[in-house]
């Protein structure tokens, strides 16, 4: 469905996107995970036609057809969805979600009724309240504006969508909701989906994750095999340790078949190690003999927050270690 | 212990702060966090350095542009243009004993007198006797603008001159223009004074007023005056404040770039509901004049055709500051810019042609400089709408539209 190969981006000096390369198949959802600078919307311009060719190179399939040719890009736009971060920029707020919906769908060629009846298939799914339709958007709450954001994107069945940042904005409680509305969505639909986000938690319905960092694909793997390349397969153990500092954690360090400390709390460090059954319990017996007193111990598997995290420090610290 | 005690709470006394001493430590927090937000605005002011110059030079280039126009303007009036037509030399049979009259030996000294008259310009002498359509041609002048006034000379203008008796002098002025019928019969009177003076004349002169395109009674001078006056701006206002914040206030226009609809459909959509709007404002604006009692010599499709030119060049212009803004500020900056100018350069307060020639040449570019004068003609004169104005309208429109779609065409838009 979507093919990179060799990406380049660049803007005057700035190499922004350094050979990137992925193939997505027909109905995954992939998640583009990286702190800002990353390259993430990028590389989503480049698919959605956004930055002219002059800025780019490299190989580049949307549903067959190449970015790089603009007389494909009426094609691209047909056959792709997009969603903003911001509402404000997909959404007519003074006209009503119905309305908005015509206004989208009529760039495709739909016709009025047509629009209507897919509009109202989709807000059933995301649960937008009937007494909204009618009604202008600026009365709609914050979670349902992205929800018919979402809506318009898919209004004409596109092959792929982009969505940037669904659940920025929204508020912790809602974040899952707008998550699970997604993989309805994908299940329901067979849409494959693009989500640039912060939110690590998105990984949960990806089938894919991309991880940039500068510019560079450091993974793009399923999140569960992400977790299992780490040592014992992920297997972390947590500890909440009186008086936690980073002199004590050196000390932990010491511990040789230790490959990993985070400190994810105040009080709370997560260790990866080799051999994690085997050596859990003389790590605590080496904790012991330090004298370090610990207040509580769990076992766990690491989390894709937790892979993602530990992906990054590895390359700060190969760069730090190349500089 | 007791004196401690004492000595303790008037060193404390005097570290605490006395009411006056508190106030002034609250005005000078007030007076601080004043100018650290003063600060803050200017610092938010240079942010958008093109509205501050706009803003900076606006008031000074407009007082510029009024005093060089002002100052331009010469002491003496300026001559008003005429043509005199002269009947004097027709054959007259004289009814008590049937002789042929040919005399005509007042016209020519006459002629002298307008030409000497620094108040009247003689743009054309017809005598009648020849020119049978001199009155026709004079007339189609008086249309055009080309000229101010029409003296027509009687037949028997010698003839009555010689035998004493009081003269007579047709003078036909352009009353289209109310502001300005007193100063053309007064410019007429100055060629009669000079005629009297170089002639020995006593003076016995009549002068008998018609004016062309007067407007009939039962109807207001003043309001027929100016309501075409303000229609043009009405028209070219209303629809330029109109669409001066619709390209740049659509926020969903990025994310509508991605789908498969082109740039130029989108301005070009913009255009034809504006100009379906105009349509309705320009209905109603006529409506609503004649209505109030608005005297329209012209037919109602000139009329209606003559406001909505001015009001598509408008639409144009309001389209073009839309797309060349980049903030609602910045557009509402650029429209009080551009129409201060367009005001002022228009001809309402000072005639064109009275201005400096580099004034001229930029007030002839601008939209309203042509059609105002293009509403009058069709409201008090019933002329055509195409006329030259009408087509120096419709280009400024498509100068600034083929601007605009360039501007709109390479406007950066991101989602």
């Amino acid at each position: 469905m979507v093919e990179v190969n060799n990406l380049n981006v660049i803007f005057g000096k700035a190499h922004i996107v350094h050979n990137v390369s992925f193939t997505v198949n027909e109905g995954e959802v992939i998640g583009l995970f990286g702190i800002s600078g990353a390259g993430k919307t990028t590389i989503i311009r480049v698919l959605t036609c956004q930055i002219d060719k002059k800025n780019w190179n490299g190989n580049v399939r949307v549903t067959g057809l190449s970015p790089a040719n603009k007389k494909n890009h009426p094609k691209i736009l047909s056959n792709i969805g997009y969603v903003p971060q911001l509402e404000l920029l997909n959404l007519y707020f003074e006209l009503s979600p119905l309305v908005n919906v015509e206004v989208f769908t009529s760039t495709y060629g739909m016709s009025k009724k047509q629009a209507r009846r897919i509009a109202k298939e989709l807000f059933e799914i995301l649960d937008i309240p009937k007494d909204t339709w009618k009604k202008r958007v600026k009365h709609m709450s914050g979670g349902e504006k992205k929800r018919l954001s979402m809506a318009i994107g898919l209004i004409h069945n596109p092959n792929v969508l982009f969505l940037d940042e669904p659940t920025t904005g929204v508020d912790a409680s809602k974040r899952y909701d707008i998550l699970s509305y997604l993989k309805k969505l994908n299940k329901k639909l067979k849409t494959t989906m693009f989500i640039i986000t912060h939110d690590l938690e998105a990984a949960l319905i990806c089938d894919k994750t991309a991880i940039l960092r500068e510019g560079k694909l450091l993974e793009f793997e399923t999140p569960q095999k992400l977790i299992l390349s780490l040592p014992s397969e992920g297997l972390v153990a947590r500890f909440t340790v009186e008086n936690l500092n980073e002199e004590l954690i050196d000390m932990i360090k010491k511990f040789e078949p230790i490959r990993k400390v985070l400190r994810v709390g105040n009080e709370v460090i997560e260790i990866l190690m080799d051999d994690f059954e085997q050596n859990l319990p003389n790590l605590i017996q080496f904790l012991i003999n330090k004298g370090i007193k610990i207040k509580s111990m769990s076992r766990d598997i690491a989390s894709f927050r937790r892979f993602f995290q530990i992906r990054i420090q590895e390359e700060e610290e190969k760069e730090k270690t190349l500089n | 212990m007791r004196c401690k005690t004492i000595g303790s709470r008037r060193r404390a006394k005097k570290l605490r702060p006395t009411t006056t001493k508190k106030k002034s430590i609250k005005l000078r927090g007030s007076l601080y966090r004043i100018i650290r937000q003063i600060k803050k605005e200017f610092k938010l002011l240079w942010t958008d350095k093109f509205n501050l110059i706009l803003a900076i030079i606006i008031p000074p280039v407009v007082i510029l542009l009024f005093g060089s126009m002002l100052n331009a303007i010469p002491p003496t009036p300026q001559p008003v243009p005429c043509v005199v037509i002269s009947y004097d030399s027709n054959t007259i049979i004289n009814p008590n004993n049937y002789t042929e009259s040919r005399i005509n030996n007042y016209t020519i000294p006459y002629v002298n007198a307008v030409n000497k008259s620094e108040l009247l310009k003689l743009e054309h002498f017809y005598n009648a006797s020849e020119e049978i359509y001199a009155m026709e041609t004079a007339r189609m002048q008086l249309i055009s603008g080309k000229i101010k006034v029409i003296i027509s000379i009687p037949t028997d203008f010698s003839e009555f001159i010689i035998w004493g008796l009081p003269a007579l002098i047709d003078c036909i002025p352009d009353s289209s223009d109310v502001q300005h019928i007193q100063d053309n019969l007064n410019a007429v009177y100055d060629s009669v004074k000079i005629f009297i003076n170089e002639n020995n004349l006593t003076p016995q002169f009549i002068i008998q007023g018609y004016e062309e395109f007067a407007i009939p009674e039962g109807y207001s001078l003043r309001f027929n005056y100016n309501a075409t006056l303000l229609l043009s701006f009405i028209a070219f206002g209303v629809s330029m404040v109109l669409t001066i914040l619709v390209v740049v206030q659509e926020k969903p226009v990025a994310r509508l770039l991605l789908t498969p609809v082109k740039r130029t459909e989108i301005l070009l959509s913009k255009y034809f509901a504006y100009m379906l709007v105009l349509v309705l404002q320009i209905i109603l604006l006529i409506i609503s004049t004649m209505v109030c009692g608005l005297y329209l010599v012209g037919s109602l499709l000139n009329f209606f055709l003559a406001l909505y030119i001015v009001g598509f060049s408008g639409l144009s212009m309001g389209l073009f500051i839309s797309s060349i803004s980049k903030t609602k500020t910045e557009a509402n900056q650029l429209f009080f810019a551009f129409m201060i100018v367009i005001l002022l350069l228009s001809g309402i307060f000072i005639p064109i042609d009275a201005m400096p020639i580099y004034l001229q040449v930029f007030a002839y570019i601008l939209p309203l400089s042509h059609g105002d004068p293009m509403i009058k003609s069709v409201v008090t004169k019933g002329k055509s709408v195409f006329g030259f104005d009408f087509y120096v309208l419709l280009g400024i429109s498509f100068l600034f539209l083929i601007i605009s779609f360039i501007i709109f065409k390479k406007r950066r838009y991101e989602v």
